[in-house]
């Protein structure tokens, strides 16, 4: 179901309201915080919850499949590169999972492509994009006849597999 | 530095009224304090939630933190949280906060020393006083200015212009416009100007405004915050942590805490 | 009551729309329109903005060309065997043949792929790899916050704007600020509309508390396909996801 905020952690910063991809987190006029003002549009993307500095939203799952008494929490840590859940059942039960995030520090390698050669004419036309053939990397792999003449991936036309589709 | 910082309103207003008048006010304005806060954690019951919240942690504790723990956490809790306003993510509101916490602060201390110790006509105030009062209100228009015009979460990230003014602004545009209007009073009156007078009026009529609007405004949050906050820090040192999972202990492999742009407001 | 304004923006390309497909035509633009002033409008955050907001963990439609698991033609055909024939083929063959140097890429920007004994991208199904995708969406924002010249968060594209002096051609595009209300005025010389497709079209059969939800974004609202309807395009939008729920 869709989120909601706990009052008392909440400290009505607006991280949730600049994040929200539907545009539904806003700030209560009466109590100056956090609010999720059309629960029918939520898709529980959690991007909310994890936005939250004082982690003071949580959601709860559909009733359809998710057990009663659960509950479901998130700290997303950008400076670690790490994600973890704590999934709580309502005997006790936990379950913990901690998953990277990225590899590599934020935007560090990004390739600078203002700074990269300029495309010629020829490359404007190709039907190549900027970081192939390269990053195709199909260089790997010896079978000539897989490179058509763009110089992009393709398969024999004897080679299809036979029989009728549509 | 303008001469009327130096000079003490109250000795003159004692002229016309009685200094005991003036006492009453003040201690008027601490009762309508004392009982909106009553009132408030009746109405919403957030002490009977305070301790729920804390039974509910204590079943879900993973350890048990020992009393002299406890104490040192409630001492970090209260030197972090509180008395720099650590709990803000952000700095600038984390400044504005101090600003007009501590500006606050001074003013109504400094307010109960002028009132309660040389608030006749004949009084001799210590200039430090009088300094610190007009201080007070003077930090606290600045961090309050601050945040109505720039910070307010409502001009910030909801896009609303600085004079749209909701019901939860209550006390904080309370707080400083009778900053404001104390400032005011002062400067006209050191003046011998008869717009002092107005001031002085609505200087009254705003405290009462402050004070008496407790029940239906943010004021007792100063009251309520460190209680949630010790709460929350005792939460993380027992292992409940509200449930949320515990920080992750892969080591900072990302670059030592690169910490990227936040998404900005609009 | 509230004062608006009028904000004019003239740029060289304007991509509508800040999603996975915005922000990877605000990164490609960059590398062909070296010093063009290139302006992406998105009606949300573009950090977590579009179908893949909240991370995805995996990736569904990758060749494989480097190990020769598929080829862009097998894909063809699978998608038109899926759509019983409903497809543009020299799209998806596009789409197919350039996925893999997108996705090599990614990996180097720091989007954790899962690989498995043989040191290949771990595969679920013939088309699938999976990824620790939670951070899918942000990686690929701050490509584009770094190619793009500006970008406005919270600003709805509306119409797509005629060019009056070229025939046939669009000239930009105007939207509405959605915290401030404002109208925002874009004039461009190229227009590429990367905004979201339709879901809610049916009603979909999820039942119980989860009525109404869809597998797609409830924020994707048919921009993609309004856009260019409205200002009577006649050869319809290239390129558009389609799938039956």
């Amino acid at each position: 179901m869709s989120t909601f905020v706990y009052m008392t952690r909440c400290d009505g910063c607006g991280h949730c309201v600049d994040i929200c991809p539907s545009d539904i987190m806003h700030i209560d006029p009466k109590i100056r915080r956090a609010v999720n003002i059309e629960p029918n549009f939520c898709w529980e993307c959690y991007s909310c919850v994890k936005a939250c500095p004082q982690n003071a939203i949580d959601a709860r799952g559909y009733a359809d499949f998710a057990p009663m008494g659960h509950k479901v929490r998130v700290l997303r840590e950008e400076e670690k590169g790490t994600i973890s859940w704590r999934i709580t059942f309502r005997n006790g039960t936990e379950k913990n999972f901690v998953s990277p995030i990225t590899t590599k520090p934020w935007g560090k390698h990004i390739h600078k492509v203002a700074d990269a050669e300029e495309p010629d004419q020829a490359a404007h036309e190709s039907q190549l994009l900027f970081n192939e053939p390269d990053y195709l990397k199909i260089g790997d792999n010896r079978e000539a006849e897989l490179i058509n003449e763009d110089g992009l991936p393709s398969r024999a036309k004897d080679t299809f597999k036979q029989g009728v589709y549509y | 530095m303008p001469t009327f910082v130096n000079i003490n309103p109250f000795v003159e207003l004692s002229n016309t009224v009685p200094t005991i008048a003036l006492q009453g006010f003040l201690i008027a304005m601490a009762a309508l304090t004392i009982g909106g806060v009553l009132l408030d954690i009746k109405h919403k019951k957030n002490v009977k939630y305070f301790f729920d919240n804390a039974k509910k942690a204590k079943e879900k504790a993973k350890t048990n933190v020992p009393t002299g723990k406890k104490a040192g956490i409630i001492v970090k809790t209260v030197a972090h949280d509180v008395l720099i306003s650590g709990e803000f993510c952000g700095w600038k509101r984390q400044v504005a906060h101090l600003l007009g916490m501590y500006g606050t602060i001074i003013f109504w201390g400094a307010s109960a020393v002028l009132v309660f110790k040389y608030a006749t006509p004949t009084s001799v105030t210590p200039v430090i006083i009088t300094n610190l009062w007009h201080l007070g209100m003077a930090m606290t228009c600045l961090g309050a200015y601050w945040f109505w015009f720039f910070l307010r979460v409502d001009v910030a990230a909801e896009g609303h212009k600085w004079y749209r003014v909701v019901f939860t602004d209550l006390f904080v545009l309370s707080l400083v416009i009778t900053s404001t209007f104390g400032l005011l009073w002062s400067f006209f009156q050191a003046a011998g100007s008869a717009w002092s007078n107005l001031f002085l009026v609505l200087f009254v009529i705003s405290n009462i405004v402050l004070f008496g609007g407790v029940y239906w405004s943010k004021f007792a949050h100063m009251f309520y915050k460190p209680g949630a906050a010790i709460q929350k820090h005792l939460a993380e040192a027992d292992g409940s942590r509200d449930s949320l999972p515990e920080p992750a202990d892969a080591p900072e492999q990302f670059g030592l805490g690169i910490k990227r742009e936040a998404p900005r407001h609009y | 009551m509230a004062d608006h304004k009028t904000v004019y923006e003239d740029c060289d390309i304007l991509i509508v729309g800040g999603g996975m497909a915005g922000t990877g035509a605000t990164f490609e633009s960059r590398y062909w329109g070296r010093d063009m002033n290139i302006v992406c409008v998105e009606k949300a955050n573009i950090d977590r903005s579009g179908a893949v907001a909240q991370g995805l963990y995996a990736i569904n439609c990758y060749m494989g060309t480097r190990w020769n698991e598929n080829q862009p033609e097998d894909h063809v055909r699978y998608a038109r065997n899926d759509l019983m024939g409903m497809v543009r083929e020299d799209l998806a063959l596009d789409m197919a043949r350039h996925v893999d140097s997108c996705v090599h890429m990614f990996e180097e920007w720091g989007l954790p792929l899962m690989k498995n004994k043989e040191g290949r991208y771990q595969r679920e199904g013939k088309w699938q790899i999976m990824i620790h995708g939670e951070s899918y969406k942000p990686i690929v924002a701050e490509a584009a916050k770094k190619s793009a010249s500006k970008i406005y968060n919270r600003v709805m594209i509306t119409h797509l704007l005629k060019d009056e002096s070229k025939d046939n051609r669009c000239g930009g595009a105007v939207g509405f600020n959605m915290r401030t209300g404002d109208f925002h005025v874009f004039r461009a010389k190229a227009t590429i509309i990367c905004a979201g497709g339709a879901s809610h079209i049916f009603k979909p059969r999820a039942v119980g508390e989860g009525m109404g939800r869809t597998w797609y974004a409830p924020w994707s609202n048919g921009s993609c396909y309004a856009l260019p309807i409205c200002s009577r395009c006649k050869n319809d939008s290239n390129g558009k996801q389609n799938c039956f729920m």
